[in-house]
């Protein structure tokens, strides 16, 4: 192996490794504050991409019936709840997803990628909190490996509507720049500059969401102390919205960027997730450094082990998850009787 | 036997005769497939239900299994025996090897090892060559036995159940006796079995090897029943299947095993038989409907159908109440702990110390226990007498200093050695197993007297030394006063009672020294009255004890010596007249007050 | 426990125990629909659309069930169409794997079964199974004589890590060995992979003169993309899998030149007019039109359509020996079947014999290459 094709390996490890990234910070953010390990946050990446390429193509994306008809029944139940909440209700689940499907309506057909990109983020992100709603809410108190248990039942329920809204067959997400850019002896393609820049764009937005929101604050608080943050009033059930429309917000926007790389199915998004996921477990499910430089090494790793042996680099890349876990649980000490 | 267990016996007989017998082509099909998994579901019910362990990769030690056999018998030759052989023991060894590696984890970083090997299995089995690769391999010989051959199907249903019987029978037998109520500590009990004496990390590397052994078992079945398999079955959804039907069916009995395979074998055939007849679409809605159909499940009943099938059949408590019955006068130990002259030197701390990171818990605190002895350690909140507790149990090791039980250094034993040696515990915060008779738990204290292990319960070869157990957890329970509610689920006992389960628990170690972490908290007079009296028959029969007390109306009365801590340090030592009236004493239990 | 499945079983036995002559052809269909090989089995479904209700006076009912990609269900569903429907053939299954679970069990109840997928057995010993796709030796065979005509003297390959890719790569082995191309390298990625870069920069790494791809659909691109991009210059060449539309829509320009095998049905337009495929694909084509719009050309639809189509040559000869439902009905069928002699399908000609149950020959594969955004018939 010359020093092009390390460097050109190193690249392909780094753009992959950022869209990692992404979904482990999601995931983080999702079992930090619901002690949910949200697997199927990968099957959102799919939809974000299929339903940006179905609107580049002109046609309306079945997730947008789904994001209405989820909605209404989200929006009947608030309204039995005082009318504090039936308020939040209308605006959340009524008049969202009104304004999204006329947007749709009226923009879908002119085929624009920034548009179908922006529509389809505004699509796929409340989908978090819907599943946190519907899904993950009524247990909420349940056992983390209860709560696992049920993310996996997810993953199929979305793997099967992800089959119904967008058949088996692969397709691109819109790609807002077909250039290439010459770094001296890597050619880089443009896309994947915009998945990096996008990635630390992101990375620093939520640095400050976190440090200088009331929201953020909200989140760390209900994060660091689950019970305490509910002593001093903060909702459970709105910062879990909040933290599962940060996961599907993050998959959408990383869906729509990967999948302007790699044409995607809809269950592409499994495996990609689990990687991310690997990612979140090297930072210990608690540390982002850690989970940055873990999805790196996964990014990278995998790249190598492709070059290397091909035919096993997903052996080597979840091989490599065990000696780390392995030496997690060594640090943590006993976890004996946590339970 | 009971008649439960005879009924339950004759069913299954029948059952493995007369359904294959009966049913229909293609059930027998079905019901092959379910009693594979519930094999395997078997397995993590033991894993995950009963130890709390819980594993994605069951598939993988299917898949290993199963392609084992299937080099074997198929591309070498060789009966199928050996296939099973082979196949065990490759599966056993590398569900042990995981296991080094694993033992460690607990929660949910075990389960996400587990995702990772899954995967990584599951692509072996389609990338080496050997293997054949992804379109697998055909014609696997079937199974013989004499002149049967299982090539026919209903032959095969038979053969699947009548394992599946023996399978659940083990199982059975293997939860109902010393090593299964051990297996029951793993569940977020770790700490009791290591303080009756359990190697609980040996433990559960062993029941996951078991598990998977069972998994094994299925994949030597499936591949001589299916006779084809590729690498498909054996994946990470596979495994994921085999836990829903664990939850699904209850995790907590055996008897959810084959509920949930069944109810999940069955439903996802049936849906892919009626979603395509009603909605006239083939391949859309089979895995939308059925993965609804879990998550339902999965939130409303969390704890599976088979709790929800039985609950009417709970226990009620015995007519008259829980009293206790507290007995005039206490009956002495049932077995004699081999004696310790009066006097002798049991425990003795020398200047130990323990620190948590720069804080010191612990300073310099140097004190013994002797036979015939009752020593309270008493001390205000924050004071230390919790983490010195632990240090002379061997939950934590201490940061410097010496620490001697019967004359021998100990500074560095796990707790289950130093319950070897003859020290049982109880807990500040009571910790039995719930849902578990009050025997039961009584019965954990008596595992170092026993010597069967796994194989010989499963095989029902423990009876004797099971019935000498449970007859000495019987006899110390009757003499806490116990004998009416022996078969009661623990937990519905009032907390003080249970308290006094966990000294029987601790009586049956046979301890020479008995440390009790607060036991008066939470007792009624009447309690208090009798755990004192039995505290001094103790004493009378050789026994040291150190306790940790805030009740001081409770110990200034029992102790025969007083050790006052405060900030980590010893500050006044003596008997209990003298130590009340010790001016540091009153100066740390008043403050400036005094 | 025990007595209530005892009792379940029962009651299912009663209902299940009628086995006799049926008023109508039963034909069950077992296909990839969901998922990894949902993209290929859509197609295979699409054609069950327009398929004929009646063959020789008789009603035909067509049971279509999903195997998921797994051979284990696929076994589950044959297993209950032959002893709960009484099926009289078994269209597909469309996956080799699942064909390999279903043809013992098809065999042993003498159901034929016309599977859909490359799947290598033999025929004498499997009487009942036929083949209606083209062997991939014989797909591939005509890419390396292309090849070999081109002065190729060695290649690399890049397949899916999965049955397909291990496929494709075995008769890749066969007609380089034959042909006298050697292998540099071979190269695997998986279908949901995110970036087959690595794998390409490896390629490219032993210099072979040509690249012969083992995977399918629109992920073929993946690749074939990643080797332009880093510059690499010669041949790439594809099995019929990577022939559809959507590879050259995600290909791009970097699709430009590759050339692959495949069925005649993809390019029926193109076809000579001498050609006996052309007025059949021409017709099937115009069906499909009609159901699903113009220039959806989807060459698994044609396995299902001549399957239909040879057991519609075999179903006369088979109701002169018996109803359908009944075993001597199911006998004769397979009989017909193996005496097709020269039926046009629209993925070739066939003629069976006992020894070969495919019976296609060359007229069977075609020679496409990407040209102006679309694939173009090489003569």
């Amino acid at each position: 192996m010359d020093l092009f094709v390390f460097l050109a390996l190193l690249q392909d490890g780094i753009t992959t490794g950022a869209i990692y990234l992404l979904l482990a910070i999601g995931l983080l953010i999702v079992f930090s504050v619901t002690r949910v390990i949200f697997v199927p946050q990968g099957d959102l990446l799919a939809f974000g991409a299929l339903t940006a390429a179905t609107l580049q193509s002109g046609q309306v994306p079945g997730t947008l019936w789904l994001l209405d008809g989820a909605a209404a029944v989200a929006l009947v139940a608030s309204l039995f709840g005082g009318w504090r909440l039936a308020l939040r209700g209308v605006l959340t689940w009524g008049v969202y997803p009104f304004v999204v499907t006329a947007a749709v309506m009226l923009l879908a057909p002119r085929q624009v990628p920034a548009v179908s990109i922006l529509l389809a983020l505004a699509i796929v992100t409340p989908m978090g909190p819907l599943i946190w709603r519907f899904a993950f809410r009524p247990i909420a108190d349940a056992s983390v490996l209860a709560l696992l248990i049920l993310a996996m039942a997810l993953h199929f329920v979305l793997i099967g509507l992800g089959l119904i809204f967008f058949g088996p067959e692969e397709a691109s997400a819109p790609t807002l720049t077909d250039a290439n850019v010459d770094l001296g002896v890597l050619n880089v393609s443009g896309q994947s500059l915009v998945v990096l820049l996008c990635c630390i764009t992101l990375v620093l937005g939520l640095r400050w969401f976190f440090g200088s929101t009331i929201h953020g604050k909200v989140l760390r608080a209900a994060a660091s102390d689950r019970l305490g943050a509910r002593l001093v009033g903060i909702d459970a059930a709105a910062s879990g919205a909040l933290a599962f429309g940060l996961a599907s917000f993050i998959a959408a926007l990383a869906g729509v960027l990967i999948g302007a790389v790699t044409p995607l199915s809809y269950d592409a998004g499994f495996d990609i997730g689990l990687k991310g996921f690997v990612a979140a477990i090297m930072g210990g499910l608690i540390s982002y450094p850690m989970a940055a430089a873990g999805a790196i090494l996964v990014g990278v790793l995998e790249s190598l082990g492709s070059f290397w042996a091909s035919a096993y680099h997903e052996v080597i890349v979840f091989t490599l998850l065990i000696p780390v876990l392995v030496w997690l649980s060594l640090r943590s000490g006993s976890a004996e009787d946590r339970a | 036997m009971t008649p439960v267990r005879v009924l339950s016996l004759c069913g299954t007989i029948a059952g493995v005769v007369l359904i294959p017998a009966a049913l229909p082509e293609f059930y027998v099909t079905l019901f092959g497939y379910v009693g594979l998994a519930t094999l395997v579901a078997l397995g993590l019910v033991l894993l995950t239900g009963i130890s709390g362990q819980t594993s994605f990769g069951q598939a993988s030690f299917v898949g290993i299994a199963a392609y084992a056999t299937t080099l074997l018998t198929k591309l070498w030759g060789a009966p199928p025996i050996a296939g099973l052989i082979v196949g065990l023991v490759v599966t056993g060894t590398t569900a042990w090897l995981l296991g080094l590696v694993t033992a460690r984890l607990s929660g949910h970083f075990l389960a996400l090892v587990s995702v990772a090997w899954g995967i990584s299995f599951f692509s072996l089995f389609g990338t080496l060559p050997l293997l054949h690769g992804f379109n697998g391999i055909g014609d696997i010989p079937p199974l013989r036995l004499g002149p049967l051959s299982a090539e026919n199907l209903r032959v095969n249903l038979g053969v699947i159940w009548a394992v599946v019987a023996i399978v659940l029978a083990m199982s059975a037998s293997l939860l109902d006796s010393r090593m299964g109520r051990a297996i029951r500590t793993l569940n977020g009990a770790r700490l009791v079995g290591d303080s009756v004496g359990i190697d609980t990390a040996r433990l559960s590397r062993s029941v996951f090897v078991l598990a998977a052994l069972y998994a094994g078992v299925a994949g030597f079945l499936f591949a001589h029943f299916q006779r084809f398999i590729s690498p498909t079955p054996f994946n990470l959804g596979a495994s994921i299947d085999y836990l829903f039907m664990v939850i699904i069916g209850g995790a907590a009995s055996l008897w959810g095993a084959p509920l949930g395979a069944a109810l999940v074998v069955v439903l996802r055939d049936q849906f892919n038989d009626w979603i395509p007849r009603i909605t006239g679409r083939v391949g859309d809605f089979e895995l939308l409907v059925f993965s609804i159909v879990v998550i339902l499940l999965l939130q409303r009943a969390p704890d599976g159908l088979l709790p929800l099938l039985t609950h009417l059949k709970r226990r009620r408590p015995p007519p008259g109440g829980l009293a206790i019955d507290v007995p005039a006068e206490i009956p002495p130990a049932p077995v004699l702990a081999p004696a310790v002259a009066p006097g002798a030197e049991l425990l003795a701390l020398e200047s130990i110390s323990r620190n948590f990171g720069g804080l010191a818990a612990n300073r310099d605190v140097s004190f013994a226990v002797h036979a015939r002895e009752i020593v309270a350690l008493i001390g205000p909140n924050g004071a230390g007498k919790t983490t010195l507790f632990n240090v002379v149990c061997g939950v934590l090791s201490p940061s410097g200093g010496h620490m001697r039980l019967f004359g021998t250094p100990v500074e560095h034993l796990p707790s289950r050695r130093i319950a070897a040696l003859g020290v049982a515990r109880t807990f500040q915060h009571v910790k039995l197993l719930p849902n578990r008779s009050v025997l039961e738990n009584i019965a954990l204290g008596t595992h170092l007297s026993g010597r069967a292990g796994l194989w010989r319960a499963m095989l029902r070869l423990d009876r004797a030394e099971e019935a000498r157990l449970l007859g000495e957890a019987r006899a110390q329970a009757e003499r806490v006063g116990f004998g009416r509610v022996l078969e009661m689920p623990a937990g519905d006992l009032p907390l003080g009672q249970q308290r006094v389960v966990e000294i029987a628990r601790a009586l049956c170690l046979r301890p020479h020294l008995l440390l009790l972490d607060e036991p008066a908290a939470g007792l009624r007079l009447a309690e208090k009255q009798l755990l004192a009296a039995l505290l001094r028959q103790l004493r009378a029969e050789g026994m040291g004890v150190l306790l940790v007390e805030h009740d001081m109306d409770f110990v200034m009365e029992l102790a025969d010596r007083v050790v006052v801590m405060d900030f980590g340090q010893k500050i006044a030592e003596g008997p209990p007249g003298l130590v009340q009236s010790d001016p540091a004493v009153l100066e740390a239990y008043l403050g400036g007050l005094a | 426990m025990k007595a209530r499945l005892f009792a379940a079983a029962t009651a299912m036995s009663i209902l299940g125990a009628t086995a006799a002559a049926q008023a109508q052809i039963k034909i069950g269909a077992i296909l990839s629909i969901s998922g990894p090989a949902a993209a290929m089995g859509v197609g295979y479904k699409a054609a069950f659309d327009f398929f004929p209700n009646e063959i020789a006076g008789q009603k035909v009912e067509y049971i279509v069930r999903d195997d998921a990609t797994d051979a284990n269900t696929a076994f589950t569903i044959a297993q209950k169409m032959i002893s709960e429907d009484h099926v009289d053939a078994f269209i597909g299954p469309s996956l080799t794997a699942s064909d390999a679970a279903v043809a013992p069990l098809a065999n042993q109840a003498h159901v034929p079964m016309l599977a859909m997928a490359p799947y290598e057995y033999d025929p004498t010993k499997q009487p009942y199974t036929f083949n209606d796709a083209q062997p991939l030796s014989l797909m591939v065979s005509v890419v390396f004589k292309y090849m070999q005509q081109h002065g190729v003297k060695d290649i690399g390959y890049i397949g899916f890590s999965d049955g397909w890719g291990d496929q494709v790569l075995a008769a890749t082995r066969t007609s380089a060995q034959a042909d006298g191309i050697k292998i540099l390298a071979d190269e695997r990625y998986a279908r949901t992979d995110t970036s087959a870069e690595a794998q390409a920069l490896k390629l490219m790494s032993v210099h072979p003169q040509a690249i012969m791809m083992g995977n399918s659909a629109t992920p073929a691109a993946l690749p074939v993309v990643a080797l332009r991009h880093r510059g690499y210059k010669g041949g790439i060449y594809g099995n019929h899998g990577v022939v559809s539309p959507a590879f050259i829509k995600v290909g791009g320009e970097a699709a430009d030149g590759v050339i692959a095998d495949t069925s005649p049905l993809v390019v029926y337009d193109q076809l000579p007019d001498d050609n006996v495929i052309k007025p059949v694909a021409t017709a099937f084509m115009a069906d499909y039109a009609k159901k699903f719009g113009p220039q959806s050309v989807n060459p698994f639809a044609g396995y299902s359509y001549d399957a239909v189509l040879l057991l519609q040559a075999a179903i006369p000869a088979a109701l002169k020996a018996g109803k359908p439902g009944t075993d001597e009905f199911r006998v004769a069928l397979r009989d017909a079947v193996e005496k097709t002699h020269e039926l046009v399908g629209v993925s070739g000609v066939y003629t069976m014999s006992p020894t070969n149950h495919n019976g296609q020959d060359a007229r069977a594969a075609v020679l496409v290459e990407v040209k102006d955004g679309a694939w173009r018939a090489i003569r």
